[in-house]
């Protein structure tokens, strides 16, 4: 079969710019971290209350680590908080620098979950726990936000989280 | 109609009218375009409306689609999958027909195709249109519609298999006649893209049958929603490359044939359709990113062959650049010149053109999708919309657009109406769609979140994406514009237009001599076919099934 020479050349640069892209992200991965969720286990979510996911909130890890866990329901995400704001929502609050550790799960449909301008992002599906890590190094408040259909209220699935200046005043 | 009956192979060959179609073609083809074309005009209108839903500076109540969630169903169902199936199917029998020169092998199976995907349309839509099936055209499980909708999406999809048959046999009378020589690109391309679509709606007929189905009628309780999400993604994406492959037939086929001259290597185009063929399935899992169910090993396997069939698009990139070269240098353009020496002026040629612009836009933001790491920052927000609206509305939608100006006069039997309007209705949706998917993808990285109804009460849009989100309104109204001079264009052709047709089909009725015939070993490419599913989807489909609990989970209705 005849390849015309220009032709050649150019199929040599795009598998050498497709292959420069894919090296490019198995370094983010192996090299600098970024993960995606992946399995964390299997759930009955007709049972929650006899998992983890019966008391859903933050647990403090130590040096700076947070564990949250939050089941998402139609249409609010329960984070186990006591803190609400003005729609009675949850409201997260850790300090500035904090690693956090979400881990999400569904009792009904298939929910999402991302933090505004931070790499979270978990498609919530009922029976799977999903985990995504993020690190929290600007101080403000962040919505955490449904991004899957899951019913008549689903754009107003949102809780917030804050975060505070390492000194411990008010954000 | 004219009935045409299967005929033994050594059957004389039809003779095709230049300018207009017989009475068959007339009836057959045109009852597909004419659904489509039903199907977008309420399609597309609701595409506009759902940007002035959600810019923020407006927030208007979608018209008669009250519900969002209502209107979003439509336009994805109705413009993605009816308009897409319905046009593809009525355009693969008209290019089959006329490239090889021959009736269909069985026009009672052609029509059976048309009436079974008919039916399929009306139940899905009678769901659809009085709100029991709001669960959007990927209906994820658990969430439940209606069942005369997951019944109609499945008689689409089996009606669509039936044309697939009909083409293959077709092609394999010809061939029986022809031995020896390559089958013309077109009739090539479209054969790959049957197998291809075969092939990967096995998933989604999988989960509509033993999943969705006994599910909305209540024979079975339970579902698994990771799976279901598997199967249909296993559908999902080559999905999208069946809609690309037939504006591939005309970028590769016929837009040589409008300029007179040849395309610069027929060989490649057929290892770019082979490749799109084999890898456009086996890559699923890059819109499964961020489930749960699924390993990161699986995750960067299939990201890694989503490269790879960025290159048989990048082939094409090549191939119809220098196809273009050709046409510019021969319409007197220079070294550099020949890319702004193109039929601008050309409604059927400049819509191709456009589109291939755009679609290139497109090309770029899904490299950027199918960076698994990159996932975090993307998954479901706006930028994806931003992403397949370049695509699908763009690239592909502007050439079947370029395709319908020539196709509808012939089926009409009149000219194309008001060409001007044409010419100005395929720019002004280039510009539209340009401004549409920049905004939506801009806003999607400030953290605007896809498919939900940011103008209801209550809603959040992060400041930094409401102007972006404005813009998206103000390419809409771009888009609207459009929309009403295609509509125009399309009912002037087919109702006031008097004149006579004057574009003839731009069909190649054979193969230039250096087709490679080894590209036609069907039995060795579905082999393949089958190897590389079981080794990417294999893994990915054990793994997810829940161990603990078993199909379990409990459907809730739709709303």
């Amino acid at each position: 079969m005849h390849i015309d020479r220009y032709e050649r050349q150019y199929l040599i640069a795009v598998a050498a710019v497709l292959g420069l892209f894919f090296a490019a992200l198995v370094s983010s991965a192996l090299v600098f971290g970024v993960r995606l969720p992946q399995p964390e286990g299997y759930i009955n979510p007709l049972t929650l209350n006899r998992t983890v996911f019966a008391n859903p909130g933050m647990r403090n890890m130590g040096n700076g680590v947070y564990d949250v866990y939050i089941v998402a329901r139609m249409w609010a995400f329960d984070a186990g908080s006591d803190e609400k704001d003005e729609r009675g929502q949850d409201v997260l609050r850790v300090p500035v620098g904090s690693t956090v550790n979400f881990y999400l799960t569904s009792a009904d449909v298939t929910h999402g979950f991302i933090v505004e301008r931070h790499n979270a992002n978990i498609e919530v599906l009922p029976g799977h726990v999903g985990r995504s890590s993020t690190r929290f190094n600007e101080v403000g408040t962040f919505h955490i936000q449904c991004h899957e259909y899951c019913g008549r209220g689903h754009q107003n699935m949102y809780i917030k989280i804050i975060v505070e200046p390492a000194d411990g005043s008010a954000a | 109609m004219q009935a045409v009956q299967p005929r033994p192979s050594s059957a004389p060959a039809l003779q095709f009218p230049k300018l207009s179609a017989l009475t068959s073609e007339r009836w057959l083809v045109g009852s597909f375009v004419f659904v489509a074309l039903l199907a977008i005009s309420i399609g597309l209108l609701l595409g506009p409306a759902q940007a002035y839903r959600r810019a923020p500076a407006l927030r208007w109540d979608i018209p008669v689609f009250s519900y969002y969630y209502q209107a979003l169903t439509l336009h994805g169902v109705l413009n993605a999958l009816v308009f897409t199936t319905f046009f593809i199917v009525g355009f693969a029998y008209f290019v089959t027909q006329r490239t090889l020169q021959r009736a269909l092998a069985s026009v009672q199976l052609a029509w059976a195709s048309f009436v079974i995907m008919l039916l399929g349309v009306v139940l899905a839509g009678y769901a659809m249109l009085t709100g029991q099936a709001n669960v959007l055209y990927t209906f994820y499980a658990p969430m439940l519609a209606h069942w005369t909708f997951y019944l109609g999406l499945a008689l689409v999809i089996v009606g669509s298999w039936v044309a697939a048959l009909v083409v293959f046999m077709t092609y394999f009378a010809w061939r029986k006649e022809h031995p020896g020589e390559a089958a013309p690109l077109a009739v090539f391309a479209l054969l790959a893209n049957y197998l291809m679509w075969f092939s990967a709606s096995l998933g989604v007929a999988v989960e509509v049958l033993t999943m969705l189905l006994p599910l909305s009628l209540g024979i079975i309780k339970t579902t698994d929603p990771q799976v279901s999400r598997i199967l249909f993604w296993f559908f999902g994406h080559p999905l999208v490359y069946f809609w690309l492959i037939p504006a591939y037939v005309s970028w590769y086929t016929m837009l040589p044939k409008q300029y007179g001259v040849k395309l610069f290597s027929d060989p490649l185009a057929r290892v770019a359709f082979l490749m799109i063929m084999i890898f456009s399935i086996p890559i699923g899992v890059h819109h499964l990113f961020v489930d749960p169910g699924i390993s990161e090993l699986a995750k960067a396997m299939h990201s890694l062959l989503t490269f790879v069939v960025a290159v048989p698009s990048l082939l094409t990139a090549f191939n119809i650049g220098a196809t273009l070269e050709k046409a510019g240098r021969a319409r007197g353009g220079g070294r550099i010149s020949w890319m702004w020496k193109q039929a601008w002026g050309d409604p059927l040629i400049a819509a191709q053109i456009c589109g291939m612009l755009v679609f290139a836009v497109g090309g770029v933001t899904g490299m950027a999708n199918a960076s698994f790491t990159l996932n975090n920052a993307l998954h479901n927000t706006t930028w994806v919309p931003g992403h397949f609206h370049t695509t699908l509305a763009g690239g592909v939608f502007m050439t079947y657009i370029g395709i319908l100006y020539w196709l509808l006069p012939m089926l009409r039997g009149r000219a194309l109406f008001a060409r001007p309007l044409a010419t100005a209705q395929v720019y002004t949706w280039f510009a539209g769609i340009l401004v549409f998917g920049m905004s939506m993808g801009r806003a999607g990285l400030e953290g605007a979140i896809r498919r939900t109804d940011s103008g209801a009460v209550g809603a959040y849009t992060s400041e930094a994406a409401a102007p972006w989100m404005n813009l998206s309104a103000v390419g809409g109204t771009i888009l609207l514009i459009s929309i009403i001079l295609l509509f125009t264009v399309i009912l002037g052709t087919l109702f006031v237009s008097k004149r006579e047709p004057q574009t003839a089909a731009p069909i190649l009725v054979r193969a230039p001599d250096e087709s490679p015939r080894w590209t036609e070993n069907w039995n060795v490419w579905v082999a393949l076919i089958i190897i590389t599913n079981i080794v990417m989807w294999g893994p990915v489909l054990f793994g997810a099934l829940n161990w603990v609990s078993g199909f379990w989970s409990t459907p809730y209705p739709m709303q």
